[in-house]
């Protein structure tokens, strides 16, 4: 909304300083945007929240000027001379829609001349943004601009029938609108009639038949009310907005509907002359039922947490035009100025009196009791893995949730339901809800290689959204499971990606709750068999947490990549019930330790976790570390198929030095143990 | 050297040992141990071969004495020798001087993303506030994101258009991407009973064509406090010490009245940041119909919230032209921060 100061200064008296007065209204909830001046005037621009509607003409704005700086304000009352005619012997005015359109008002002139408006007219309509069109519709924006009440000015010569229909419109009928382009309606819409056809889209844009022109020289000026869905319906739906429809979304003051009116007949008449017709020809009640609101003594200060003397509250209501219907010791109750219907609660008279009254006026040092806070599992689980991810060089990357097919054509290891859609697209071409993080980060990846850099090893914490079965007993609740990852693709093998996966399992500790396996896994993003899932065992129970591999050639390829790659994904919100907060402290041995290494020799078939698993169990507690030295193959040495398996052990016992014999003992047990699970043999 | 008494004899010792200290400490390379060693242990003329001719001079009852005083002081001037000569073939094992100026072995250190390092540390002032830090689902029904925030169906901000809504609904209840966090707020409010104090935070999604101060993806930070008695003083003051200890120093802020669904009174919210009023946010009193909806008699409680955009206070922060810049996952980006 574009203010012009001196328009302002005919309702009442302005500070001298624009700038003041600019930040004065800023403070009390019409935001300042720009002030521009033009010659001996100046155009103010503020913001007006959806909730203040009396603000969006500058009459509005006056009375709050007027509050706060208390100085009285200066309404006309127009009252424009009549002829003797009654317009309503010529003309029917019918509302077919009374839930869309409430109430209509017309007046009729007669004789009128279009032409130019006069210089101040001119002159204000520029200062706030019009352009002048000629003299008639010049005023029904004026009026609008004064009130907040859009009006509309038909040609009566052009309007069949000699009657106005209210009505909705019928889907797909052509209305032709005062730009000249010709829209297809749908029956959200509200639509003015004649006796054969639209001649306005209610609320939003007269049409073009019935506009003013030249040779106009009867009018027929409507005032009326218009629900705000059909007029935002057609508004947005035909991208149509206009200044009419801004305000009939927001609800113009009921109050003003005939004021505007008579407002709008009294300048045509001095800006172009004709005779005004006797009352105007009404259909419809005027929806007006201000609240009658309650305010306790003390609830002003219970709200602010200061206090506004009584007097002070009462000063303020009554500027902004609230009407004092009952006082008792302990409340009084206001009636809403019709202008003010975002206020029917007692809270709303309280923000009344704090904007004008001035946030400046509440403490900003009162004391805040303390509070024990807890960080939840969830949020540690996120906090560990990025400690994780960095620790380790890694970037954090910032992907977005919502890809291209390109990116969700391949299978998620989360689900197999296809994925989820949403409209409009995030950004272009972009409306899949993606199912796992991996492509965006491969992505990202390829960007980043296509400006010189391809080491980029990325990272990110987001989540995925994976349909659930139709039927399944949490699609109830909700039909969307969003599991939380924690990804990363790096450059490097399946070790290197492995090796991150552990150490977030590790830094979250879920070995004290469960068992982690490795098993190879057939994914698409990944090379078959150089991938894995990750297995939690708990209770029981086993479920997929994780998946590690080497990225896929044709995945590569398509994202401009060249290997080798491997990533991982873990879902974090499987995770978080398993994370240990804190652990009992395992306190280390005094006693020393015995290395020895061992190679075995077993069939290459067994994988190193059964190998790795009978170590541990034929150590009978003094394995304190197992590492995997070397891997080798050698069919003249080792035979065909066949692998051998070196092993650092650190053996350690708690409660007494190791004796060579011990150590030598446990080793003997571990190779015993290894033979009979795996058929290892030792090699000399 | 003549016949001595003991006590000149025992003074002499005592000189030998503080020579030999001081001459070992000041030897910088081999040939002054070397030297050092000559001048206090030499077979021939060292000062302790002298100072042994000098015990055959003393009185025969003060031998013993002298000769365990010499034999005591004979044994550490050997050993500091011997720990000065040892030092030596250690420094001397440590190979050749190097160039200093050479890199030092990398350390690939990873950077979190500009924007987690802004809400943590929001989370971290808040933390301390006695503000828990939640998370919430991001696909959402309409009576979190919507109803249970006194936004009814009518209200513009429910438009197909400012919102994206998925393809798939629960029954008759459409489903949408959040579009704002509150919504967390929300569901802890229905799970828990006050005093609460909470921080929502996460991605949100508005349809906005992305340029350099939007992006249709964002990250809201918005706290949550419901505890009888709370007034507007409390939300002033909570903000004024999330302001001091984000920007540093002490900052004020001002409230300008503004209008949310959620809140009322609402207002937005400016700090002092670099010697003028930058807008924040958005605060106010939880709305009593919020309350009402989430079963909480607003008689009995009241409370206040605030939303900040994260982007914003990171472009601000970290001096960001452009926002998308955070989506563009550039590392030369990422490794600044």
């Amino acid at each position: 909304m574009i203010l012009s100061k001196q328009w302002l200064a005919d309702y009442v008296d302005l500070p001298a300083s624009t700038a003041e007065l600019a930040e004065r209204l800023a403070l009390a909830g019409l935001n300042h945007e720009s002030t521009a001046e033009t010659g001996a005037d100046a155009a103010i621009e503020i913001e007006v929240t959806s909730n203040r509607p009396d603000c969006l003409g500058h009459i509005g704005v006056a009375r709050e000027v007027g509050v706060l700086y208390g100085r009285p304000l200066r309404i006309p009352d127009p009252r424009p001379v009549e002829t003797a005619a009654e317009p309503r012997r010529r003309l029917t005015v019918d509302i077919a829609a009374g839930d869309i359109c409430p109430f209509y008002s017309a007046r009729v002139l007669r004789g009128v001349r279009i032409g130019p408006s006069p210089p101040w007219l001119v002159e204000r309509l520029r200062t706030v943004g019009m352009a002048s069109v000629n003299n008639v519709v010049d005023v029904t924006n004026y009026v609008m601009l004064e009130t907040g009440q859009p009006l509309h000015a038909f040609d009566l010569a052009k309007i069949r029938g000699a009657r106005i229909v209210v009505r909705r419109a019928v889907a797909g009928e052509p209305f032709e609108a005062i730009n000249h382009k010709t829209y297809a309606l749908d029956e959200r819409m509200c639509v003015i009639a004649d006796g054969e056809r639209p001649v306005a889209l209610a609320g939003v844009m007269g049409g073009a038949d019935t506009e003013i022109s030249a040779a106009t020289t009867d009018v027929l000026l409507e005032s009326a009310q218009f629900a705000p869905l059909p007029v935002r319906a057609a508004a947005r739906g035909l991208v149509l907005a206009s200044g009419s429809s801004y305000r009939f979304e927001r609800g113009p003051d009921p109050a003003m509907v005939d004021w505007a009116s008579r407002r709008a007949a009294a300048l045509i008449l001095e800006v172009a002359g004709g005779a005004l017709e006797r009352g105007p020809v009404e259909a419809g009640r005027l929806a007006c039922a201000p609240a009658e609101i309650p305010l306790r003594s003390g609830r002003v200060a219970d709200v602010l947490g200061c206090d506004v003397p009584q007097a002070r509250q009462r000063e303020i209501l009554v500027g902004l035009g609230f009407v004092d219907t009952a006082t008792s010791p302990d409340s009084t109750t206001w009636r809403a100025p019709s202008w003010r219907r975002d206020c029917w609660r007692e809270i709303d008279l309280v923000e009344e009196i704090a904007r004008i009254e001035g946030y400046d006026r509440v403490p900003e040092d009162v004391a805040i009791a303390a509070r024990p806070v807890e960080w939840s599992a969830r949020e540690m689980a996120v906090r560990r893995a990025g400690e994780v991810f960095i620790g380790a060089g890694l970037c954090e990357a910032l992907t977005r949730s919502v890809v291209s097919e390109a990116l969700e054509s391949v299978a998620s290891p989360w689900g197999d339901a296809p994925p989820l859609t949403i409209r409009p697209a995030l950004v272009r071409g972009a409306d899949r809800l993606r199912r796992t993080l991996l492509p965006s980060l491969l992505e990202a990846r390829g960007g980043n290689a296509a400006v010189g850099t391809d080491d980029a090893d990325l990272f990110e914490i987001a989540r995925a959204y994976v349909a659930r079965p139709a039927g399944s007993s949490d699609a109830a609740s909700s039909p969307v499971e969003e599991p939380l990852l924690a990804s990363c693709v790096v450059g490097g093998d399946y070790f290197r990606a492995k090796g991150l996966a552990e150490a977030i399992l590790g830094r979250l500790g879920v070995d004290a709750h469960a068992t982690v396996e490795w098993r190879p896994v057939a994914c698409a993003l990944l090379t078959q068999g150089r991938a894995a899932e990750i297995v939690l065992h708990r209770d029981g129970a086993a479920e997929r947490v994780g998946i590690v591999g080497e990225v896929a050639a044709a995945t590569l390829e398509a994202a401009a990549l060249t290997g080798p790659v491997a990533a991982a994904e873990l879902r974090l919100d499987r995770l978080d019930g398993v994370i240990a907060r804190e652990r009992a402290l395992e306190r280390p041995s005094d006693f020393p330790a015995v290395e020895r290494d061992v190679n075995l020799v077993v069939a290459e078939s067994v994988p190193w976790s059964e190998v790795a698993a009978a170590i541990r169990g034929g150590a009978g507690g003094l394995l304190e570390r197992l590492r995997l030295v070397q891997v080798w193959q050698d069919a003249e040495r080792l035979g065909v198929g066949s692998k051998s398996l070196v092993v650092s052990l650190r053996l350690r016992s708690d409660s007494g030095t190791l004796s060579g014999d011990a150590a030598a003992a446990a080793v003997d047990n571990i190779v015993a143990e290894c033979s009979r699970r795996t058929g290892a043999t030792l090699r000399a | 050297m003549s016949a001595a008494t003991l006590e000149s004899f025992l003074a002499e010792l005592d000189r030998l040992r503080a020579d030999s200290e001081a001459a070992v400490a000041a030897a910088r390379d081999a040939a002054a141990v070397e030297a050092a060693r000559v001048e206090f242990a030499g077979a021939k003329s060292g000062r302790l071969k002298a100072i042994q001719k000098a015990l055959g001079g003393l009185a025969a009852a003060d031998k013993p004495a002298g000769g365990r005083h010499f034999n005591e002081a004979k044994a550490a001037v050997t050993e500091l020798l011997a720990a000065a000569q040892a030092r030596l073939a250690v420094a001397a094992a440590a190979g050749p001087p190097i160039d200093v100026t050479l890199p030092g072995s990398a350390v690939p250190l990873g950077h979190l993303h500009p924007i987690t390092q802004t809400i943590r540390r929001v989370q971290e002032i808040m933390g301390r506030l006695g503000f828990e830090s939640v998370d919430g689902p991001e696909v959402e029904d309409q009576w979190h994101n919507f109803e249970a925030l006194a936004i009814p169906a009518e209200h513009p901000a429910r438009d197909p258009l400012d919102n994206f809504y998925l393809a798939v609904a629960r029954g008759a209840d459409p489903l949408l991407l959040r579009s704002q966090t509150s919504t967390v707020q929300i569901r802890v409010m229905e799970a828990r009973r006050p005093p609460l104090r909470i921080v929502s935070l996460g991605r949100v999604y508005r349809p906005d064509t992305a340029d350099a101060t939007h992006y249709p993806m964002f990250h809201q930070v918005e706290g949550l406090l419901v505890e009888p008695g709370t007034t507007m003083a409390h939300l002033k003051s909570v903000l004024r010490l999330f302001a001091s200890s984000f920007l540093g120093g002490d900052v004020h802020v001002r409230f300008r009245p503004s209008f949310f669904p959620f809140t009322e009174p609402s207002v937005e919210v400016d700090m002092e940041w670099g010697g003028r009023w930058v807008e924040m946010g958005g605060a106010g009193m939880v709305d009593p119909a919020v309350l009402a909806a989430v079963g909480y008699d607003p008689a009995e409680v009241s409370g206040f919230a605030f939303g900040l955009g994260v982007e914003r206070i990171a472009a601000r922060r970290y001096g960001v032209a452009d926002i998308r810049d955070f989506y563009r996952n550039d590392v030369r980006f990422l490794r600044q921060f």
